[in-house]
């Protein structure tokens, strides 16, 4: 489905995410740069969204933001109906934990786990119990066809792979919503298009929001919607 | 997948940085122990010096210990052997040794010179004490005063080379008596013998107690010296005493033992010390490491927190580093704690005489379970304090900020 800038998802659908007019900017010394300047946008559960637009547009932080790694300055932000600004850190770190799944631009694999060790990380945070780990991280790299690579390290895998075992990994807490930061960035064309065709097809299997932040145009073909930012605005 | 196992994985990611972290660790360790190990002989051999020496439990006159006199035995203990009868009806009392304290010259007819000496139950003495003369020549006393010979006397080997005395020499000892007059007794050497202190090798000589009584013109004895079945019935057995004597004081060995009181002080501050720098290197190190290993996993350490890991579930993962240096440092310490124990008694080192003093001693390190633990404990605590202030900041630190560390 290709891409179409919209700021909000189809009437019907339910909003997973809510942002109303959030605001977002950073000191540089006596310098204050806005990141964010009154973004409102929504998206609904099972939905893969696109997030485009060049370097300092704002995607990552909006991304961050999505993700309850950083707060707005000002407005609002509900995730599956629940207001995050008035979340402790403790409850913040919990709702990650337990809702949301992260794909990194440069993996962010620990190398001196296997893949398997590194799929089982979200579960083991999660308190989950060790047989049911083990079932559940098997099943996650069958889903991304890494089965036989169980047991290599991130540095005998290949770039495509490694990103697969970060999907692996976004995806093996069965969250509602997964943020992926330029997951193809360092990935060549035809792995990228496999990447994220695994990406939005598993979440969409698993029911879980998607919202892709990248400068590359050809990831619009992948998502379901579109949507542009430049200098912290939505176009 | 368990923590613990993470941890062991992340300790091992540098190598050489970590064996080099659990040498020094291993190393603080072995010398805690080493010292710890030495300072308890040392305590150990004293207190059993001390406690050989004057008995578990002393028992005097109430003036003895604090009073002055103004002759000889005035506070002297009244029939010594009644009260020593007495104390041995306790089957917790091993032996009662009536002792008599005197001072006067021991002369050679040509020259004299100052003494210092006790009367003792000769045979009592040796059955309790074991062998605790340490005689450089002759023998030391017969069990009891041989009858029709001069008395026998034992003299420390400086006061022996100023007399120019040996074992069968005739010497004389002159004393002032009870009554206030100078007496003078013929007495035959009948072995010569060091203390192991120059300055008491000067002055120090042993006679039976009945010689000794005969010079002072006295019946009486200056202390009874109590020994025990086991010195942890001490206690009781000092109320019991008290309760029968109440006329009498009483001193504990430790009372009097204060060379062993100086020598422990001054240990337990030297070897605190010791301890410290010991802990606070081990603390340097391991906080140099966590810290090291912190920086280089700063983007890790945001992944993690993205992931929903806890600022304080980070830092327990690298507490959890810490303490398996510290832990592996430990064990590797004791092991090579006990390799050193082992060499020292193999090659019989011998420590040097210390100050005041004319002999050395074996070396030994006496290494109990409880300083395996303590030392052990201080290691691996130290270690995690190391870990848990090293990581404590960067576990806190803005995740966004860390995920895009460089």
């Amino acid at each position: 489905m290709s891409g179409t800038p919209a700021l909000e998802s189809p009437a019907a659908a339910t909003p997973l995410l809510r942002l109303r007019e959030v605001f977002r900017a950073y000191r540089a010394g006596p310098v204050v740069v806005p990141a964010l300047r009154g973004v409102s946008l929504q998206a609904s559960a099972g939905e893969v969204l696109a997030l485009v637009g060049p370097s300092g547009s704002g995607k990552s932080t909006l991304l961050h933001v999505c993700g309850l790694l950083d707060a707005p300055d000002a407005g609002s932000y509900e995730l599956d109906g629940r207001e995050t600004g008035r979340l402790s850190p403790a409850a913040r770190t919990a709702l990650r934990r337990e809702r949301i799944g992260f794909v990194f631009q440069g993996f962010n694999l620990v190398p001196v786990l296997t893949a398997f060790e590194n799929v089982e990380v979200p579960l083991l945070l999660a308190g989950v119990p060790r047989r049911e780990r083990r079932r559940r991280a098997e099943e996650a790299l069958s889903a991304v066809g890494l089965l036989a690579e169980i047991g290599r390290r991130p540095d005998r895998l290949s770039g495509g792979q490694r990103q697969r075992v970060a999907i692996a990994r976004a995806l093996v807490k069965r969250p509602s919503l997964v943020l992926a930061d330029e997951p193809t960035a360092n990935l060549d064309g035809a792995t990228a298009g496999q990447v994220l065709d695994l990406l939005r097809d598993l979440s969409r299997a698993r029911g879980a929001t998607v919202v892709v932040a990248t400068h590359d145009a050809r990831v619009t073909h992948h998502c379901d919607r579109t949507v542009a930012l430049r200098d912290g605005v939505l176009a | 997948m368990t923590w613990i196992w993470f941890a062991l994985k992340n300790v091992r990611r540098n190598g050489r940085r970590a064996l080099l972290t659990l040498l020094i660790a291993a190393v603080g360790a072995a010398c805690l122990l080493v010292f710890g190990g030495y300072g308890q002989y040392t305590y150990a051999a004293l207190e059993e010096g001390s406690a050989r020496d004057t008995g578990h439990l002393v028992l005097a006159h109430r003036d003895h210990f604090d009073g002055d006199e103004d002759l000889p035995m005035q506070h002297g203990l009244p029939d010594p052997a009644g009260l020593a009868a007495a104390a041995l009806e306790d089957p917790r009392v091993r032996a009662a040794l009536p002792r008599l304290e005197l001072s006067g010259l021991l002369s050679n007819g040509e020259k004299s010179a100052v003494f210092v000496g006790t009367g003792v139950d000769a045979g009592g003495e040796f059955k309790v004490r074991g062998p605790f003369l340490n005689l450089v020549e002759g023998t030391a006393l017969s069990p009891a005063p041989a009858a029709g010979d001069l008395p026998e006397i034992l003299v420390g080997q400086e006061l022996a080379r100023t007399l120019r005395a040996h074992p069968g020499t005739v010497l004389t000892l002159l004393a002032t008596t009870t009554e206030g007059s100078l007496n003078a007794q013929d007495v035959r050497v009948r072995g010569l013998y060091t203390t192991g202190v120059t300055e008491l090798d000067r002055r120090a000589v042993m006679v039976h107690l009945a010689t000794a009584q005969r010079l002072l013109l006295t019946d009486k004895a200056s202390v009874l010296a109590v020994y025990l079945q086991a010195a942890t019935d001490l206690p009781a057995v000092r109320a019991d005493l008290a309760a029968a004597h109440p006329e009498l004081a009483q001193r504990t060995w430790l009372d009097l033992a204060t060379y062993y009181q100086a020598v422990r002080a001054l240990y337990d501050r030297i070897f605190g010390l010791l301890g410290l720098v010991i802990v606070v290197l081990v603390l340097f190190a391991v906080s140099n490491t966590i810290g090291m290993a912190v920086v280089e996993r700063t983007r890790e350490i945001g992944t993690f927190r993205a992931l929903g890991a806890s600022p304080g579930l980070v830092t327990r993962n690298m507490v959890l580093e810490g303490l398996l240096v510290g832990v592996g440092g430990a064990v590797a310490g004791a092991l090579l704690a006990l390799a050193a124990a082992f060499l020292i008694d193999a090659f019989h080192v011998q420590m040097p005489p210390p100050p005041g003093r004319s002999v050395g001693y074996p070396l030994h390190l006496d290494l109990t379970a409880g300083l395996f633990l303590r030392d052990g404990l201080a290691v691996t605590l130290a270690a995690a304090i190391a870990a848990f202030g090293a990581s404590r900041r960067a576990a806190a630190r803005d995740i966004v900020e860390a995920l895009t560390h460089v």
